[in-house]
């Protein structure tokens, strides 16, 4: 009971993953996203081997549709799997196990593959692929919490008569760089995409400040001046 | 302005972090920790290259001490950083550049170091070391987030305009795998040491089950049944 999606950016090439769940703390759980790489995600019942293995078979220089083929060579329970595969061109291949419970599938579009389990129904994934969609001009990590609040507003997780919240989420943006440009969780929250956004929206105010006070920090004003010159221009 | 304790179990060899700041989403920054490698952390005035490198470096078998020299060479504004390396046998190595804010320091202690910038004074990092070492036997979780608390309890951060409450705060310990065996966060919240150990207490009773599911999917039961249980068993203890 899970909904994700993994994206390119076209523009940019940035790489990203935005994914929501039942389960707690589950952005402790995709350590699959690599710069100048891919991303790997696998949920459902996760093999926490998979996506690191992935990441390294994608670096290699093997296609996403080999590297499945692997996994599930190396996995006897691969039909309990649900897995995404990323590569920094966007190619992709996707995985949905026939042991995977209530509804589950996979869905691709431009730039993006969707894909959940224990989910209301296929009008999930038409949820989070168009919210992905909705602004191809927006930076990666507010398309893919959009594409988030289009799943959860489909119905998100659980049957048509017991719907599940999502208690954590999770956006993680990898551009160039050995680590991630944006990295925000929820980890246990009734509500967690709803709680997602808010902090994405904060970090977002504060998200040069922190990168230019490393790289610089000869120039940089201590975060409680900062903070209040946000407040006041808030006003 | 943060408080950090950095660790390696001696009975384990775990490796762990635990931190807590003002600054908004400080899990984010945790990624120097690889299972039998090794625990490094960059703060202060962050280089956020320094992890990856430093990590490298101890893959390498370059020992602590020579690791921050290293870091040093590499970065015209090394006086700015705050930085802990220990190696996969305990060794330890720390540095508090002469530039970071407010009280700055750190502590070693066996296997570990606190350390930490704009804060009410170096009882903070004392209280995280005596945190750590007040009960070797716990999981280093454990030990781990008493550590951050005790920081908070002991003065946590103080700025130009007094107190600085926790707002994000981060726990992530590695064993021997590719992935994090624990990784927990709090990204904005007003007390997010508390709303820690929250989240911690509330996840610990899923660990083995999320665990399990995944490794032995053919006897996992569903995780609404899991919660029931859950919920039964906790009333249970409750009566």
């Amino acid at each position: 009971m899970t909904f994700s999606i993994i994206g390119r950016c076209a523009r940019t090439g940035r790489l990203g993953l935005g994914i929501t769940t039942f389960s707690l703390a589950v952005g402790g759980r995709c350590e699959g996203v690599k710069a100048n790489v891919g991303i790997c995600k696998t949920q459902a019942f996760p093999n926490r081997g998979n996506d690191p293995l992935g990441v390294t078979l994608l670096a290699a220089g093997y296609a996403p549709a080999r590297v499945m083929a692997m996994l599930a060579a190396n996995d006897p329970d691969h039909d309990w799997r649900q897995i995404a595969i990323m590569d920094r061109e966007g190619n992709i291949a996707a995985h949905t196990g026939s042991n995977t419970r209530g509804w589950s599938g996979h869905a691709t579009g431009s730039d993006c593959v969707a894909f959940g389990n224990g989910l209301v129904g296929p009008a999930v994934l038409d949820g989070l692929i168009a919210g992905f969609l909705d602004d191809p001009t927006a930076p990666l990590e507010f398309r893919l919490m959009r594409a988030l609040e289009g799943g959860r507003d489909a119905g998100g997780q659980g049957t048509a008569t017991q719907h599940k919240p999502e208690r954590s989420a999770a956006i993680k943006v990898v551009d160039r760089l050995d680590y991630p440009d944006i990295d925000v969780r929820v980890d246990v929250h009734p509500t967690a995409v709803q709680e997602l956004r808010r902090v994405l929206e904060e970090y977002k105010r504060y998200e040069v400040f922190y990168r230019e006070r490393g790289r610089d920090p000869a120039h940089a004003i201590p975060q409680d001046v900062f903070a209040a010159q946000l407040e006041a221009a808030q006003r | 302005m943060t408080y950090t304790v950095l660790a390696r179990c001696p009975r384990t060899g775990h490796v762990g972090i635990g931190i807590a700041t003002y600054s908004i989403c400080v899990g984010q920054y945790c990624d120097g920790l690889q299972s039998r490698v090794g625990a490094t952390m960059t703060q202060a005035f962050v280089n956020q290259g320094n992890n990856g490198l430093a990590l490298r470096l101890l893959a390498q078998g370059f020992a602590p001490a020579r690791i921050i020299d290293e870091l040093g060479l590499n970065d015209p504004y090394h006086d700015y950083r705050q930085i802990a390396v220990i190696d996969r046998e305990g060794g330890v190595a720390a540095f508090t550049g002469p530039k970071t804010r407010g009280w700055a320091g750190h502590r070693i202690g066996d296997g570990c170091v606190a350390f930490g910038n704009v804060l009410a004074g170096p009882n903070v990092v004392e209280a995280i070391a005596a945190g750590y070492a007040a009960d070797p036997d716990a999981p280093l979780e454990r030990r781990l987030l008493r550590a951050l608390e005790s920081g908070r309890d002991a003065g946590g951060q103080r700025g130009a305009q007094g107190h600085l409450t926790e707002r994000s705060a981060a726990l992530r310990v590695f064993s021997d795998f590719d992935y994090a065996d624990l990784d927990l966060r709090v990204d904005l919240h007003d007390h997010a040491v508390d709303e820690l150990r929250r989240c911690f207490e509330e996840y610990e009773p899923y660990r083995a089950y999320y665990r399990e599911r995944g490794r032995n999917p053919h006897d996992a039961v569903p995780q609404d049944v899991f919660v029931a249980r859950l919920k039964a068993s906790k009333a249970e203890a409750r009566a």
